[in-house]
């Protein structure tokens, strides 16, 4: 029916007690999602919208049975924050947060993967289940229930993606912010193999844009391994030139990055680019997707 | 946040790497005498913050005080890369026997810094890499344990070079990692680092480029990052906390996500031209967006503008009451065409039409665009209705 989230999927919110920690909290609850409990040390005791408030993640996990996370926490604490969720036992954890240090995002994603958990981010908007719930900063109202994934880099261009499909009365099964940061705590090939293996996801669409190598690993991924109709859309075509991250960059990533490249590998793949956002409503309906 | 040369040279000394006998000069009568000093064959140097500096004549040779004038004369009345030179760097010119590439950055994908290591340095190493890959050696540092000597020795093995060449050189590679951590750098790179026809290494150039995430946290003394921005209009847009590019259109765009401003970009660039990018990012108050209209608007030959945002993080509704606060305050007589959708979208658009701006309330930025189109016409003509610059496509 979806990936990552399912009904029993048990929420907490980190930083729950900040001002975008508590506003998104009412959203979430108000769209059905089981946010059974909230973090934020030295507040444990309190309620925010209702939701009991702990002072330690292992505590929130213990009283709530919380199998999920998702984090408000300032830039500075996230690390800290993120370690001790994972040593906690929370195996999903979301990183809305932006301007989080790359040093600290490099120590996450290698503890998240010793340890065995799926974490998205950071600057993510996180993951929505239409009709279901939702970890995150999604905003309801452009969501429909359906059976296309949605997996994107930027989040705003997640719900316009989201939106342009259920305009045309075409649903979502799930949609995915991998995160818009240069280091990401998952590539893009690892959400796109856990749709290839959700029966209730017909087609995806891969949202991307220009620098880095996402997409074009991905490409390799979608070549060898899936059977599913994949649109791409990379946003970037008149953007200036990004950063290649030096000689370094470019000699580790060879042509990767570019809107032409990106467009170049996704199309050997199989993949149908398209070139404007509104043609994702053309694609669904050549597809015969709902 | 990219450093001067000059101010990575200094950093790569304090840490004990081999550099040039150097000093930073800012007009000709400085660079005579600073010469002086160090004797000459010299070395004049741009310090503007471009890539491919060399190529653009901003590095220049003088062996003798007739050259230098010559030298500093043009390049302090000139522009690198459309870049004003303020200020160079004059080094003693070495004697160069053989020029290597050292690099670190980050690695996207596998989440791991790399060290990339090239026997053929200099302004081609792109190129070598493509066309000799033998020549580069790269390897990856696991975030967890850190760098260990052993590795910089093994790199370097693995392009052939000898026992002699390998100790210096690793020595540097744990040298420039140490700096590259204690900065939070997402590059540090030397190209060249030299072999002296001494036979010892230098590091003639120095590339650090700052993560401006860890900036608040970095206990070392650094310039300040609002300062070096060229760009009066995106210096403006980092004072207030948004990122804004200076094009060359002149169709005004405000986007909440850089997904969505490049996307809104492309959508523009297909009839019009955007006079800019700008993302604010998920900081949205009625006052921001209030500063947004006035740092797009400080552009005089704007036609129209777009306002294309989501009320997902941020409360759109308050960011509509900063822009009708300025098109009222300043009178604004361009069209603005708004796409707002999310949480407490209706508000919003009532706030929105009440300033006399045009709402789109479907999802496809496409349709807003056209809406706009639709009120302003194609980009690229004067108010006589003459083309700009650009000649007529057949």
């Amino acid at each position: 029916m979806s990936i990552l989230m399912n009904d029993s999927t048990r929420v907490i919110v980190q930083g729950i007690t900040g001002r975008i920690g508590s506003a998104q909290t009412h959203w979430m609850l108000e769209y059905g999602t089981r946010v059974v409990g909230g973090v934020t040390p030295g507040k444990g005791g309190t309620t925010v919208e209702g939701v009991p408030v702990f002072d330690s993640v292992l505590e929130a996990v213990k009283q709530t049975g919380a199998n999920a996370s998702v984090f408000f926490v300032p830039a500075a604490f996230v690390l800290d924050a993120f370690l001790e969720t994972i040593d906690a036992g929370v195996k999903l954890i979301v990183i809305v947060p932006e301007h989080i240090p790359v040093k600290d995002v490099l120590k996450m994603r290698s503890y998240a993967m010793e340890k065995g958990v799926f974490a998205l981010g950071p600057t993510t908007p996180g993951i929505l289940v239409p009709g279901m719930g939702k970890m995150g900063i999604m905003p309801a109202s452009l969501f429909a229930p359906g059976r296309v994934g949605i997996i994107s880099r930027s989040g705003t261009l997640s719900y316009e993606f989201a939106g342009i499909l259920s305009e045309s009365n075409v649903g979502q099964s799930t949609v995915v912010g991998m995160g818009a940061d240069p280091v990401v705590l998952r590539n893009l090939a690892d959400i796109l193999e856990l749709f290839e293996n959700d029966k209730d996801t017909d087609a995806v669409i891969v949202v991307g844009e220009v620098g880095g190598e996402q997409e074009e690993k991905a490409a390799g991924f979608i070549a060898r391994q899936m059977s599913k109709p994949v649109a791409a859309y990379i946003a970037g075509r008149y953007s200036p030139q990004g950063k290649k991250m030096g000689h370094a960059g470019a000699i580790v990533r060879g042509s990767a990055g570019t809107h032409a490249g990106k467009h170049e590998a996704l199309r050997a793949a199989g993949v149908e680019v398209l070139e404007s956002p509104i043609d994702v409503a053309k694609w669904a309906k050549k597809h015969k997707l709902k | 946040m990219r450093l001067h040369e000059y101010e990575a040279l200094d950093i790569f000394e304090q840490n004990r790497i081999p550099v040039p006998r150097r000093e930073l000069v800012s007009d000709m009568h400085d660079a005579l005498h600073a010469a002086g000093e160090i004797g000459y064959p010299v070395i004049i140097k741009a310090q503007v913050l471009v890539g491919g500096r060399g190529l653009a004549g901003g590095i220049k040779t003088a062996s003798n005080p007739d050259e230098l004038r010559e030298a500093a004369d043009a390049l302090f009345n000139s522009e690198v890369k459309g870049m004003p030179v303020r200020k160079a760097l004059l080094c003693q010119k070495v004697d160069i026997a053989r020029e290597l590439y050292l690099g670190m950055t980050v690695d996207g994908y596998s989440g791991k810094p790399v060290i990339v290591v090239s026997t053929e340095g200099g302004v081609l190493i792109e190129e070598t890499a493509k066309t000799s890959p033998e020549k580069i050696a790269a390897i990856h540092i696991e975030p967890s344990f850190g760098y260990y000597p052993y590795q910089a020795r093994s790199l370097l093995r693995m392009l052939g070079l000898e026992q002699k060449l390998i100790t210096p050189w690793s020595e540097i590679i744990g040298q420039l990692y140490h700096i590259a951590t204690r900065y939070e750098a997402l590059i540090a790179e030397i190209n060249p680092l030299v072999v002296l026809s001494n036979g010892a290494l230098m590091a003639v150039d120095a590339v650090l480029e700052v993560d401006d995430s860890a900036l608040s946290r970095i206990r070392f003394p650094l310039p300040d990052r609002v300062d070096r921005i060229e760009n009066p209009l995106e210096r403006r847009g980092r004072e207030i906390g948004v990122t804004y590019v200076d094009l060359d259109g002149d169709i005004g765009l405000i986007s909440s996500g850089a997904g969505l401003g490049m996307a809104s970009m492309d959508i523009i660039g297909q009839k019009m031209k955007p006079a800019n990018f700008l993302e604010t990012g998920g900081g949205i108050t009625a006052d921001l967006l209030y500063r947004c209209m006035e740092l797009i608007m400080m552009k005089p030959d704007l036609r129209g503008i777009f306002i294309n945002v989501y009320g997902g993080i941020n409360p759109i509704h308050e960011g509509a009451k900063g822009v009708i606060r300025y098109i009222e305050e300043h009178n604004v007589k361009i069209p603005v065409v708004a796409k707002a959708l999310g949480n407490r979208q209706e508000e919003t658009w009532e706030i929105f039409k009440s300033g006399g701006v045009h709402v789109v309330t479907e999802a496809a930025t496409e349709k807003a665009v056209e809406v706009l189109y639709k009120l302003v016409g194609p980009s690229g003509k004067s108010d006589t209705g003459k083309p700009k610059t650009r000649a007529k496509r057949a």
